[in-house]
């Protein structure tokens, strides 16, 4: 019997198939079920297969148009399946991601982290700022003859400091330096008749008992500008640069007459209270000033005593405790902490300021 | 120094100016005053007399009193246990302001009082100034004390104002009130005029003495003696006693006050003796004396050979330049004086005040230096003042032992060099001025501006020290603000600095905390060393027994900050210190870390980096290696240098190449418990060494074309081999065609117990293989993975782990 292609689409089979497999892959949930289906309608041994296993059927003339039928119906269930492959895998995966919450408020895994002692950082933050304008980072031994403790910084044979009772003497010539003009004084005599710009940071020791305020070892910083026309005034620029960036850009720093033996002029600095912004406040004791060094214009017999000709040379020299620096900064109470190392206070120093 | 405003006054017109305005311009000028404090302080007070005195009916301790003052008499409710009818007092009427605040009229227990009869204490006197009395009760004033007057502090002396001024030790000179004077004149531009006094002691030099006065000793250069045959002791002058008063001294009687008033003015200390004390007439000043003395406080002192004595007939009779004697002081009995006044070496003065520690006013001016003709000053003044207040008479030539040396000195300079000095651009009219007011005489001739020192002002010597002059007195505020100008210089941090910035990052952003700890040491920590840097140096004085010794190694003062932390039960203490040792045999720079807990832990996922050996290794191979030092310069040799502070078996000698560079590892038990921490692993290394040892470049070696590949390798071995053996082993055997092709060789396993052998260990190593010249095949790769097999076999005596 004849059969047209027609007669083919006609086929309740034909109907059928294309019915059952939308029906089906409705059904069809998981995607391993969608395999199963898949293996039905298309496998080696599916259902479509069958169909075209019906071609030996049909005449001669019409195998053509059924194949293509065929085909037609094989190409377009593959869509299907596609489509609804792609449809169930994104709904796996969705489900798969909302399994996959984690719980937000859980702690981070944060990396390990230490912090510079107070101390060190203040001394890395001059450095920096020096360096910054040129200066070079000296330092020396802490165990130094008098004479470039005291002698060349033009302090007396009879001084207080330089007796056995006051500072920590090893032997008559020798001592733990009792401040850092020691390796001032030390660069001078090396460096003479050429110009100096450094600054001298390091540990400093005196005889006192340590409590709050005082501690038989501290640190401190001394910087030295020597160059053939430096005079006080260049000082102030440059220690107003320093509270500026230390304290804060609105810093004013006045100068107040003062004595050292190196240094002549010989001022103390005070800053603008970075509490109170020169109000007034306890920090500042109600003044609006805070002390926070003492400088000078170095003195032309400590020039002279290094080996250069005061009457061509000059400049200056200034002193800072690195403690009090910190102090004020943070507003620590105790310079016993510094030396303590208690975790408790070392964690305050955790971040960047 | 105190200097009152009454003192001032006595020499110049203050004007308008008040105390505090004056306190602030000598401030600004270099003499920082720290206080202004008022002798006393009240309002509305008056002095009243007593008229009734009765008991307080509801009281077992208040008086009712009437009270007549001068305009009307008012009922006052008086706590004081002295009050009494009759007494002439102070009152203070109701809206006085006192220092303990303001008074009000009022009811006490059912009886009106409308006022309050005040003590000193109460208007504000220092309290040391009063008697046990005074500070009892109610000031009682003398009977000729004028009723009605408004101004009873006035009226007591006590309307001062004194300055406490602090001098620099440049300015020693300043603590002579007629110095500080001038100088407060010329910092306020005012005219000022001191007593006339010169050559008053030239009285009685025509009549000859039987006095004898001698210095056996360099510690008196200088000395002055005069005996005044007839004084009469009777009290001070109220203005003496007031100025002494002010200065915080007590009056006595009119020759002990002049003495004190002298020095108060002239700085220069002064004895007088007793005539009738020094029958010889005789004063020798000595020293090497090796005796006890009772001084005037009555405290017997043990006098030392350095000491600077004086001396009659041989006898002490008073500490130098201290405190004179019991026996030779000025009494009511006292007819006659001899006067004493010398020129003592300061250090000498020092040392034997500080270990007597009796710092008395004397001492203390000697110590700080007294200028060289204040001795003529004093003697002068104390003359002209015991005729005029002390009836002086009988007086004899003085005596003079050696002589001031003193020749005033001139300073030339030029306006230019005090300008560029300071960086001013201040007139020759001003500079001029400032040296005027300073009585430094200035000339100018031409260019040249020259002065003369007077022999107060030793301090100036040099234009630095005028020009610290110039810029104080014209003001600091007129200073400009410059930068220097030179030729461009590069800031930078020299190679070790740079080392230890780069170890602080590290140890740092790994977990370690910086630590700075103290430099001197006990006798137990310098014991303690680890890897010390030489023999310590000892203080010959030291600060205490727990500051003895320069430390020689960081570790005991590192591992003390961590006990410390421990016994306050701080947890995770994990610190490192660089500084820099100073032993007999130079300084060296270590740095020494503990680690005591985790170094970063994430609890919740198990995640901890532990306090071990192997964290404390990896920190100082990366510490190492991150600077240039390769893993193959590195060697951590079992530890036979310090098996007291470390575990005998946890604990390494650390090289870089042959050198020794530290030591590393478990803290030993024993130690640990000694000093209060249990666990931890330390390291103590040479950073010296570190710094001078060679660091590879950087260089750029191309990447391979070929492909890497990894093999897995787990070998069972003797417990005590060196898993690096068989790391070596490996490196050694891997090559193909004479190229290493082993680029790293990792252990990912070590294993101890069941299935392996007692005394044997499983590692487990995992390696990557790599040629730069070819592919390497399966073929290949078996090649060279069998002789790497082979001779793990055969040269760690390994057998192959069965899967």
């Amino acid at each position: 019997m004849p059969v047209t292609l027609e007669d083919i689409k006609k086929l309740p089979r034909f109907e059928e198939l294309k019915n059952r497999v939308i029906q089906r892959l409705g059904e069809a949930d998981s995607l391993e079920a969608l395999n199963d289906l898949r293996i039905e309608f298309l496998g080696k041994k599916g259902q479509i297969a069958d169909l075209m296993k019906q071609m030996k059927f049909v005449p001669k003339e019409e195998k053509r148009d059924y194949g293509q039928v065929v085909n037609e119906i094989k190409a377009r269930a593959i869509e299907m399946f596609e489509e609804r492959k792609a449809e169930l895998e994104a709904k796996a995966l969705e489900e798969k991601l909302a399994s996959e919450t984690i719980d937000l408020t859980l702690p981070g895994r944060k990396p390990a982290h230490g912090n510079l002692n107070p101390l060190n950082l203040i001394e890395q933050e001059l450095e920096d700022l020096f360096i910054g304008l040129g200066y070079q980072v000296i330092e020396g031994d802490e165990v130094v003859e008098d004479l470039y403790c005291f002698e060349r910084a033009n302090i007396p044979k009879d001084h207080p400091a330089r007796d056995m009772q006051d500072s920590l003497y090893l032997d008559p010539e020798h001592l733990l330096r009792t401040h850092t003009t020691a390796i001032q004084m030390k660069v001078l005599e090396q460096e003479a008749p050429n110009p100096i710009k450094v600054v001298c940071p390091g540990k400093v020791y005196r005889r006192d008992d340590d409590d709050a305020t005082h501690s038989h070892q501290f640190m401190q910083m001394e910087g030295l500008v020597i160059g053939e026309q430096v005079p006080l005034s260049d000082l102030k620029g440059t220690l107003e640069f320093f509270a500026r960036k230390m304290f804060g850009e609105e810093r004013e720093i006045r100068f107040r007459p003062s004595f050292f033996p190196f240094t002549e002029p010989s001022v103390e600095v005070d800053v603008s209270c970075h509490m109170c912004g020169g109000k007034g406040c306890p920090t500042c004791k109600g003044t609006g000033w805070i002390e926070i060094l003492g400088a000078g214009e170095v003195n032309p017999k400590v020039l002279e005593m290094a080996g250069y000709d005061s009457t061509k040379m000059n400049g200056f020299a200034f002193g800072i405790g690195i403690e009090r620096v910190a102090m004020l900064k943070y507003g620590i109470d105790d310079i016993r902490h510094f030396y303590t190392n208690d975790e408790r206070f070392n964690e305050l120093f955790d971040r960047m300021d | 120094m105190k200097i009152s405003e009454k003192w001032l006054k006595q020499y110049m017109d203050l004007g308008d100016l008040s105390m505090e305005e004056v306190a602030k311009a000598v401030t600004d000028a270099g003499f920082e005053v720290e206080e202004v404090i008022p002798m006393s302080q009240g309002s509305n007070l008056v002095i009243g007399e007593v008229l009734t005195c009765k008991d307080h009916p509801n009281s077992d301790h208040l008086h009712v009193t009437t009270v007549n003052l001068g305009d009307e008499v008012v009922q006052i409710v008086c706590g004081a246990p002295n009050v009494a009818a009759g007494q002439k007092v102070i009152v203070s009427k109701p809206g006085a302001k006192l220092p303990g605040g303001e008074i009000k009229a009022g009811v006490i227990r059912g009886e009106a009082s409308n006022g309050m009869i005040c003590s000193l204490a109460e208007l504000g006197v220092d309290k040391h100034a009063l008697s046990e009395e005074q500070l009892a009760g109610i000031e009682v004033l003398p009977d000729d004390a004028p009723v009605g007057y408004d101004n009873p502090r006035k009226y007591l002396g006590l309307d001062d104002t004194v300055l406490d001024v602090s001098l620099t030790p440049n300015r020693a000179d300043c603590q002579a009130a007629w110095n500080m004077a001038a100088e407060t004149a010329a910092i306020l531009k005012k005219d000022y005029k001191l007593p006339d006094y010169e050559g008053a002691s030239d009285a009685g030099n025509d009549v000859d003495t039987r006095l004898v006065i001698h210095s056996e000793t360099e510690g008196c250069p200088h000395f002055y003696g005069k005996v005044i045959n007839s004084v009469t002791i009777k009290p001070s002058v109220p203005w003496m006693k007031e100025l002494l008063r002010a200065s915080g001294m007590h009056a006595i009687n009119n020759v002990v006050d002049i003495s004190n008033i002298v020095m108060l003015e002239t700085g220069q200390p002064m004895h007088f003796y007793d005539i009738n004390a020094l029958p010889a007439q005789e004063i020798t000043v000595k020293d090497g004396l090796k005796c006890e003395y009772t001084a005037l406080d009555g405290v017997t002192y043990p006098l030392r050979p350095e000491d600077l004595v004086i001396t009659t007939e041989g006898k002490p009779i008073g500490i130098a330049g201290i405190m004179g004697g019991d026996d030779s002081k000025i009494e009511e009995t006292t007819t006659g004086i001899i006067i004493e006044c010398a020129s003592f070496d300061h250090v000498s003065i020092r040392n034997t005040a500080r270990r007597l520690n009796l710092n008395t006013e004397s001492s203390i001016r000697y110590q700080k230096g007294i200028e060289p003709l204040a001795a003529k000053k004093a003697i002068d003044r104390a003359v002209q003042l015991l005729i005029e207040y002390a009836d002086a008479k009988g007086i004899e030539k003085t005596v003079e032992f050696g002589s001031a040396h003193f020749e005033a000195r001139t300073i030339t300079t030029t306006l230019s060099d005090l300008n560029n000095r300071l960086g001013t651009e201040f007139s020759l009219e001003e500079v001029v001025d400032v040296f005027d007011r300073l009585n430094l005489e200035p000339v100018v001739e031409g260019e040249t501006i020259t002065v003369t020192v007077p022999s107060s002002r030793t301090d100036l010597e040099n234009m630095a020290d005028l020009s610290e002059e110039v810029i104080r007195m014209i003001g600091y505020d007129r200073l400009p603000s410059t930068l220097p100008v030179m030729e461009m210089t590069e800031g930078k941090l020299n190679p070790q600095q740079r080392q230890r910035r780069f170890i602080r990052t590290l140890l740092t952003e790994n977990g370690v905390r910086d630590a700075v700890t103290y430099t001197l040491i006990s006798t137990a920590k310098k014991e303690d060393a680890i890897l010390s840097v030489g023999e310590s140096l000892e203080l010959p004085v030291p600060l205490s027994e727990e500051r003895r010794y320069l430390r020689t190694s960081i570790l005991p003062s590192l591992l003390e900050s961590a006990a410390w932390n421990i016994a306050r039960g701080n947890k995770n203490i994990n610190l490192f210190e660089i500084s820099e040792l100073t032993s007999k045999s130079g300084v060296v720079e270590h740095l020494a870390i503990v680690l005591t807990g985790a170094l970063n832990e994430t609890k919740w996922l198990k995640d901890v980096t532990p306090a071990d050996f192997y964290t404390l290794k990896g920190l100082i191979e990366a510490l190492l290696e991150r600077q240039g030092i390769g893993e193959n310069r590195l060697y951590f040799k079992p530890n036979q240098k310090d098996t007291t502070h470390f575990h005998p078996g946890r604990s390494a000698e650390v090289y870089i190449g042959k050198d020794l560079i530290g030591l590393m590892g478990e803290i030993h038990p024993s130690y640990g418990a000694k000093i209060g921490v249990k666990h931890a692993v330390i390291a103590e290394l040479d950073l010296d060494k570190v710094l001078k040892t060679k660091k590879s470049k950087v260089k750029f070696t191309p990447v391979s074309k070929y492909p890497s590949v990894v093999r897995d390798l787990a070998v069972v071995v003797a417990k005590d081999l060196p898993a690096s053996k068989i790391i070596d082993v490996i490196k050694r055997a891997g090559k193909l065609d004479k190229e290493s092709v082993v680029r790293k060789v990792d252990v990912f396993d070590v294993y101890e117990g069941e299935h392996v052998g007692e005394n044997e260990k499983s590692i487990a190593l995992t390696m990557t293989l790599q040629s730069d010249k070819q592919t390497l095949n399966e073929e290949k790769i078996n090649t060279v993975f069998n002789a790497i097999i082979d001779a793990v076999i055969k040269q760690c005596h390994a057998t192959l782990r069965s899967a």
